[in-house]
């Protein structure tokens, strides 16, 4: 492998891993404060993209920049997130993991083919959203768009931390999974709490959709399946719950499938995988989780 | 003591499930038939005018069922396979062939949804309405199944796009009306000894029969014409990124890059390869017809595909298909197996024809070794029932599909646009 | 053996040739007309779509851990079954042995690499346990995807077409009758002590670890024999029709059935066959009606049809009887 592979395999990477780390956020968001698995977190990143894909041609045409699309796509997919909580999450929430688990399921088909309906089922191209360059030294070339969405992710990232950590709100938001009823007995509107996070978790998907369709400009109705499942891998393997481990797990999953492509293509889903069970199994709250020892 | 009672008790409920099964699957039955009154008597006619057929009366009415992906990711397929049978049976209908065409199932194409378990229940669902013949499906994995069924029922089953060897080796009631792998493999590679490439670079979807079977065509004729392949990358049919295969291709020194995969991950890669600094040659299969090329125009000069017509070709089937499709329902589902359906009911009134009778037994006779003229070209089928035709070089100027060469069977130039 | 239990024992084996003498009578009077092929086909899905729900729910709703990978297993028992009838094909052995020799050894493969991914796997629990099921069963898809004795990523055709409805159906009542004498016997007892609190469990002498790793492999091993009649009925498969959505199905089937409760398996697994079938009317909104129908039921049934209720055929029969007698008191 000459050097310029090498490189060039790292900046791949790490434009991958920063798309991944993006979803990974509004993953580890939701799952961190409701402990549930969203399934259809990659299903609302599709019906951001499909907003995305209505809506900047209108922005453009309006002569206002592309990318400013996301401010619709950021209100669709917010009320679609709390839509959905309210009408399916909410009902069964206290009727364990499983069921809730199973309608997240049937949620994520529910959209699926809902977008099937309304958009129809060719895939589009989505129109380039940044004219950003691409600097190319020794051939090498770097897309200053993997610059942005990491700057994006991290900008996020830690706007996320400052809010769970520094405000009451966010104080509610770590209090709840805690202790549900303690929470309502000091005064928090559990409810009100876990509508406000899957509406925080459902913009940050908008907004992972705007970076997923600058670099990858193709909408599909499946799209979100593979998207979401690689994500919350991501979330798993920085320790699900904990917002800079998203990050750090998307980069790294991101960076593990392009140089495993490097060496055996076919495999490279088998050892993103093998990497998520090894890490688990010695450290079973993921890389930057804290292991909570059971009370008897 | 109660739960000594129990035992067991379990396997009559297994029992009772079984009956509830029955008779939900009867009571859908009976939706259905409700749902399509007209449906249900014209079925009963026909099947009446089908045992009238022995003594010599003919009804003229070829019945069909048809099965594709309505839903699920390769849904867009079964979207332009429904309306260019619609379209298709009207003109039938309507012409002056003296058959018609009945599309059971209520003029509905029946969903497989690319799985191979609804795929059987389809089939068995459509047979269920007592077809002459079956049109379908358009993946291998899905068709593969009901080939083997279809042979042992000895149903017609025309296959339209699953291209996989093996399928019409099942039985000698399976045929179909798209290239074999191997053949659309080959003529890419010669494709690339006309055009004096010494490198090329493949890349193809490892979980796809189609991608799987064009790739190997292709590097095993390459390899007899001494050209070298200096990349081979695996990538999955749902997969996104294309950055590092691309790279790879790239520092191979490879001047052609084959993709033989299906249109929703084209424009990804060809974007992807375009940025990693590729120049040279893309070429597809006919899964390329329909790829979405907007916003990516200058990115597809250079790109060519196989394909059974060409949108700008003149010949007045062609010319009537895709200018009435456009009219009729735009270009979003204007692809290859569009035309593949589009021709597969043509091929049965052919059929009818040759073979005296709208009777299944009739409509293979007609079937074997026809030759057709339609939408994809001249076509012969074979012995085993693969078609055998003409191959359609397309390429693409400004994002728009662009016929460039017609090579016919054994790979002779027929036309060329230069 | 109490005079209970045999007359319970005599009872249910009677409803269950029973039942199948019904199906089977319908079938050939030819009462669905020109549809039998087509009920048949669902009948035969049904048949070991139960058998694979049902070995899931042993590990759902018996031992009370998720698993999002059980199509992992399935595919085992699928190609291994494949592999083996194949190479068995043609030497002597009857139709119905080959078949017979296929599942079994479909389902030991399955089972022994129940063991395998078990044992690393069930060091942890709830969601983590579901992630690392769903990440084998995707390294297993892949495996299949790369070896050339599994088509290498294309479709392997040509398996004999074995699975018939009569067969299906009989494996289908011999599997459930096991699972259902496995969560009966002092095993299935432990491992439901284990679900409750398995802190005070090991606190009472049970080894957790190795009766967790025997219920997966139980749960394995039926999961490889339904993967084994599904590829003698498809006769052509591909390792993409067992990737996690498939697992996804498997599962909610168990939770629309009731976890913990065979009963509810048997029903689920019917129910949700048959529910993609009996929306084929509304054409592309098909799998959406799909959908909503399971949220719906998630809605209303949180705990699943049946939750831990278990059908009793003699319990049913005792009250009739009683309520006749009490009848006849009356007047």
């Amino acid at each position: 492998m000459t050097l310029s592979l090498f490189i060039q395999s790292l900046i791949n990477g790490l434009n991958q891993g920063a798309i991944y780390a993006l979803i990974a956020l509004g993953y580890t968001m939701v799952y961190g404060i409701i402990r549930m698995i969203n399934f259809a977190h990659g299903d609302f990143i599709m019906i951001g993209s499909y907003t995305l894909f209505y809506t900047i041609p209108l922005m453009v045409n309006a002569g206002m920049p592309a990318w400013l699309a996301v401010v619709v796509a950021i209100a669709v997919c917010a009320v679609l997130g709390v839509l959905v909580e309210t009408f399916a999450y909410r009902p069964v929430r206290k009727a364990g993991s499983m069921s809730a688990l199973i309608t997240a399921l049937a949620m994520s088909i529910f959209l699926q083919n809902l977008a099937m309906v309304l958009f129809g089922a060719k895939p589009h191209n989505v129109q380039a959203i940044f004219s950003l360059p691409t600097i190319t030294v020794g051939g090498v070339s770097l897309p200053l768009n993997v610059l942005l969405t990491i700057a994006i992710g991290l900008v996020i990232m830690l706007g996320m931390q400052l809010f769970v950590k520094g405000t009451k709100l966010g104080k509610a938001m770590r209090a709840v999974p805690q202790d549900k009823d303690a929470s309502t007995l000091m005064g928090i509107n559990v409810n009100r709490i876990i509508t406000l996070t899957f509406c925080i978790g459902s913009s940050l998907a908008a907004v992972a959709a705007l970076m997923y369709c600058a670099t990858y400009p193709r909408v599909t109705t499946d799209m979100g399946s593979m998207m979401g499942m690689k994500a919350f891998i991501a979330a798993v393997l920085g320790g699900i719950g904990i917002i800079p481990g998203a990050m750090l797990g998307g980069i790294l999953v991101g960076l593990i499938e392009i140089f495993v492509k490097l060496f055996a293509p076919g495999w490279y889903e088998a050892v993103t995988y093998g990497t998520l069970i090894v890490i688990l199994l010695v450290k079973p709250s993921g890389i930057l989780g804290k292991n909570t020892g059971e009370k008897v | 003591m109660r739960k000594h009672k129990r035992v067991l008790a379990l396997t009559m409920a297994a029992a009772m499930g079984l009956s509830l099964l029955a008779g939900c699957g009867s009571s859908t039955q009976q939706q259905a038939g409700a749902g399509s009154e007209t449906a249900a008597s014209s079925a009963a006619e026909s099947t009446a005018s089908a045992e009238g057929a022995t003594t010599g009366a003919e009804d003229n009415v070829i019945r069909v069922g048809v099965v594709c992906s309505m839903t699920g990711g390769s849904a867009i397929y079964g979207e332009g396979a429904q309306n260019a049978v619609d379209m298709a049976v009207e003109e039938i209908n309507a012409g002056d062939s003296g058959y018609k065409i009945e599309i059971v199932n209520n003029g509905q194409v029946a969903d497989d949804a690319k799985d191979a378990k609804q795929a059987m229940n389809a089939y068995n669902l459509l047979m269920a309405e007592q077809p002459e013949a079956i049109v379908g499906s358009f993946f291998s994995s899905v068709t593969l199944p009901m080939a083997t069924q279809a042979a042992a029922d000895n149903m017609l089953l025309l296959a339209t796009g699953a291209t996989n060897v093996d399928v019409t080796l099942k039985g000698d009631t399976i045929f179909r009306n798209c290239f074999i792998d191997p053949y659309q493999g080959k003529m890419a590679a010669l494709f690339v000894k006309d055009k004096g490439i010494g490198k090329v670079a493949v890349i193809y979807a490892k979980d796809d029969d189609y991608s799987n079977g064009l790739k190997d065509a292709f590097v095993e004729n390459c390899e007899a014409n001494g050209i070298e392949v200096t990349y081979t990358g695996e990538c999955m049919t749902t997969d996104t990124d294309y950055s590092s295969q691309a790279a790879q291709a790239v520092a191979s020194g490879a001047e052609f890059l084959y993709y033989p995969c299906f249109l929703d991950t084209v424009p990804l890669l060809v974007g992807a390869a375009r940025n990693a600094g590729f120049t040279g040659i893309i070429m597809g299969g006919d899964g390329w017809d329909g790829a979405d090329t907007t916003g990516l125009e200058d990115k597809f000069d250079n790109c060519y595909f196989t394909n059974h017509y060409s949108s700008e070709d003149t010949s007045p089937a062609v010319v009537n298909f895709v200018q009435k499709f456009t009219e009729k329902y735009g270009t979003e589902s204007l692809n290859a197996c569009a035309a593949l359906y589009y021709d597969a009911m043509y091929m049965l009134v052919q059929a009818a024809e040759n073979g005296g009778g709208t009777d299944t037994a009739s409509l293979v006779k007609g079937m074997k070794g026809m030759s057709f003229s339609g939408v994809g070209g001249d076509i012969t089928l074979d012995e085993n029932g693969d078609a055998i035709k003409s191959i359609v070089f397309n390429t693409y100027v400004d994002g728009q599909g662009k016929w460039a060469e017609t090579l016919d069977a054994e790979g002779k130039v027929a036309a060329s646009a230069e | 053996m109490t005079k209970q239990r045999k007359i319970a024992y005599l009872l249910n084996a009677v409803g269950v040739v029973v039942v199948f003498a019904l199906l089977m009578a319908l079938f050939a009077a030819g009462v669905f007309g020109t549809s039998t092929t087509y009920i048949q086909g669902i009948c035969t899905t049904a048949c070991y779509t139960v058998i694979m729900v049902a070995s899931l729910n042993l590990v759902v709703g018996f031992m009370g851990e998720f698993s999002l990978g059980h199509a992992g297993f399935v595919s085992v028992g699928a190609y291994v079954s494949a592999i083996v009838s194949g190479a068995l094909a043609g030497k002597g052995l009857s139709d119905l042995g080959l078949f017979l020799v296929a599942i079994l050894v479909g389902g030991l493969a399955a089972g022994i690499m129940g063991v395998l991914v078990g044992i690393p796997a069930l060091r942890l629990r709830g969601d983590y346990l579901a992630i690392v099921t769903m990440a084998f069963a995707e390294i297993i898809r892949v495996c299949f995807c790369n070896f050339s004795i599994t088509g290498g990523g294309k479709t392997l055709s040509g398996i004999l077409k074995l699975s018939t409805f009569p067969r299906a159906f009989w494996v289908m009542v011999v599997c459930v009758t096991f699972m259902y004498m496995f969560v009966r016997s002092k095993f299935g007892r432990t491992v439901q002590a284990i679900r409750e609190d398995y802190i005070a469990a090991s606190a009472a002498g049970i080894n957790v670890t190795f009766y967790k790793v025997l219920t997966f492999a139980v749960s394995s091993f039926f999961a490889g024999i339904g993967g084994a009649i599904y590829a003698h009925y498809m006769t052509a498969m591909i390792p993409t029709n067992f990737n996690f959505n498939y697992s996804a199905e498997l599962l909610s089937e168990v939770i629309i059935g009731g976890t913990g409760s065979l009963t509810g398996s048997i029903i689920g697994a019917v129910f949700l066959s048959a529910l993609p079938e009996a929306m084929r009317q509304f054409a592309t909104y098909r799998m959406l009606c799909y959908s909503v129908v399971l949220v719906l039921v998630m809605l209303f049934r949180p705990g699943g049809i049946f939750g831990r209720w278990e059908f009793s055929l003699t319990r049913a029969l005792g009250r009739l009887v009683h309520r006749r007698a009490t009848a006849k008191k009356g007047v």
